[in-house]
């Protein structure tokens, strides 16, 4: 219960930092904070396996390419221009949201399962407990994400060969051994502006 | 499964192995300089102290009383945090190691953490000492530290894919994701239709391994002639200190990821039984040795490769090394579903 308490100030703590810390790169932290402390208490849950995906997937890979981006495009903590409509819009939707969770909360009574059904399903948090009901109930479900990550991989290629191809060409000539920038480079995509 | 060590044990032994680890860490960087003065024909370390046995401590010394540089720019709080953070999660994954079968230490189960998870958890911790560098290097508010920073990210997540694909295949043939387990049952013995499959995971994660602690040929980060020292050019004193420890613990914690996954970890060669009786049953003696192997073989590395260019890096992580690692996990699992 102490744990619970601790870990849940802290995911509060972080997730409030995401959303108030000016610098984009301090609010990335303070995600990975909320990342971790979720992490931690998936463990004191007994769900060792989604505490270390949830590590290594999000925290790990996710949010490194988050990183990533804001490092590459140098993003400062004053913004670059300020929509009129968009703190009022912020507002409305983050008070629905709320509503929505505290009405899920406190409306819909359902009887929580007993503790030993939770315990039993878990098997320890084990990876052949979430492998075997990923393999059988789910599968389909599982397939289906498969084909949505595919997509998105095809997707961002296309874009991205779309987007550049005057890149691709430089990087071809300047592969050959004796270029030498001996012939004028081509302007590169979004140069001239 | 075994009973669990009452709190005060795992933090007291948690204490200890830190201590060790750092410990380990001063006297490797003796030990590589020494075998690096004589693969050069030259002397190495020998002023201070008897062989220059002395060497780590005036090294100590001489980082904690040199001036604490904070660049002016820096951004301050994650300029602090960001070693922290490397010699955090650096310490950290190494805990799950298991150094002996249960009980064996003095009636102590030698190991910190005995985790059903603990290949995962040796990924995911030293998957999050990425934010050392990679914030170190932003933080520094220097052109070299970033660019230093960003490489060294961008190949530690390239690596990190070969890295898992070679772990697949360990995991698949043992069938647990429990390290002890996994030596308990020594992967060698299942069949030999399983070998190549596993020699060739063997080769793409020592291979994978060197890159991701960031050693010659991989050694990106630090490409002296182009970025100074990468992410730690603005780093002085005991904050440079930490990501030096980190490195090694960094090194020590791969050596005994591979002894243990594919090497037989904590076990001796059972034949020396026959000499000694229970000799392979020892705890972290066989580790240990095992450990100095591919400590050895990264400082070999280092004084024979020359750097990758980075272009060279990336391209062979991605073309040649995630592939074989690819074709490791696919032949095992083949072998596992149609012949085994």
């Amino acid at each position: 219960m102490v744990a619970f308490i601790v870990l849940g100030a802290l995911l509060l703590a972080a997730g409030v930092g995401v959303v108030t810390l000016r610098q984009p790169v301090h609010a990335a932290l303070s995600l990975v904070g909320g990342i971790l402390a979720l992490a931690a208490m998936y463990v004191t849950l007994e769900a060792h396996f989604l505490a270390a995906i949830q590590v290594i997937v999000y925290a790990g890979a996710v949010m490194v390419l988050f990183l990533f981006v804001i490092m590459l495009l140098n993003v400062g903590s004053t913004p670059t221009r300020s929509l009129p409509w968009l703190k009022p819009v912020a507002w409305v939707t983050g008070l629905l949201a709320v509503a929505g969770v505290a009405a899920v909360v406190f409306m819909v009574q359902r009887p929580l399962p007993e503790l030993e059904v939770v315990q039993a399903a878990l098997r320890g948090g084990n990876a052949d407990a979430i492998g075997e009901s990923l393999f059988s109930d789910y599968l389909l479900a599982f397939h289906l994400v498969g084909v949505l990550l595919l997509v998105g991989i095809l997707g961002a290629v296309a874009l991205v060969q779309q987007a550049a191809p005057e890149t691709r060409a430089v990087a071809t000539r300047t592969a050959t051994p004796d270029g030498e920038g001996a012939e004028p480079r081509p302007v590169l995509a979004g140069e001239e502006s | 499964m075994t009973a669990h060590d009452p709190l005060w044990v795992t933090f007291l032994k948690a204490l200890v192995l830190c201590v060790v680890l750092l410990g380990a860490f001063a006297y490797m960087t003796l030990v590589e300089r020494k075998l690096l003065g004589r693969f050069q024909h030259r002397y190495g370390p020998n002023r201070v102290g008897p062989m220059g046995l002395l060497q780590p401590i005036a090294d100590a010394i001489k980082s904690i009383f040199k001036e604490d540089i904070t660049v002016s720019g820096a951004d301050k709080f994650v300029f602090v945090l960001a070693p922290g953070i490397s010699i955090t999660f650096a310490l950290v994954a190494f805990g799950a190691i298991p150094g002996g079968p249960a009980g064996s230490l003095f009636g102590l189960n030698p190991w910190v953490m005995d985790l059903d998870i603990g290949v995962l958890f040796i990924l995911a911790a030293t998957g999050m000492g990425v934010y050392g560098i990679f914030l170190g290097g932003w933080a520094s508010n220097s052109k070299y530290s970033l660019l230093g920073s960003l490489r060294s990210t961008a190949q530690i997540i390239s690596y990190e894919l070969g890295l898992g694909l070679s772990v697949l295949a360990v995991i698949m043939v043992a069938g647990t994701l429990n390290l002890r387990e996994i030596v308990e049952l020594n992967i060698w013995s299942v069949s030999p239709w399983l070998w190549p499959g596993l020699l060739l995971a063997f080769a793409t994660f020592l291979i994978s391994g060197t890159a991701e602690v960031n050693r010659t040929p991989f050694d990106l980060p630090e490409a002296e002639q182009e970025l100074v020292a990468g992410y730690m050019t603005e780093y002085s004193s005991l904050k440079w200190a930490l990501y030096q420890m980190a490195e090694y613990v960094n090194m020590m914690t791969a050596s005994a990821f591979i002894s243990t996954l594919f090497l037989g970890g904590y076990k001796g060669p059972a034949f020396l039984d026959a000499v000694v009786p229970g000799i392979s049953e020892w705890p972290i003696v066989w580790l240990v040795l095992k450990m100095a192997i591919f400590m050895f073989f990264f400082i070999w590395l280092k004084a024979t490769l020359p750097r990758l260019r980075y272009d060279q890096l990336m391209r062979f992580g991605w073309l040649y090394l995630f592939e074989f690692a690819l074709l490791s996990a696919l032949v095992t699992g083949a072998v596992i579903a149609f012949v085994v």
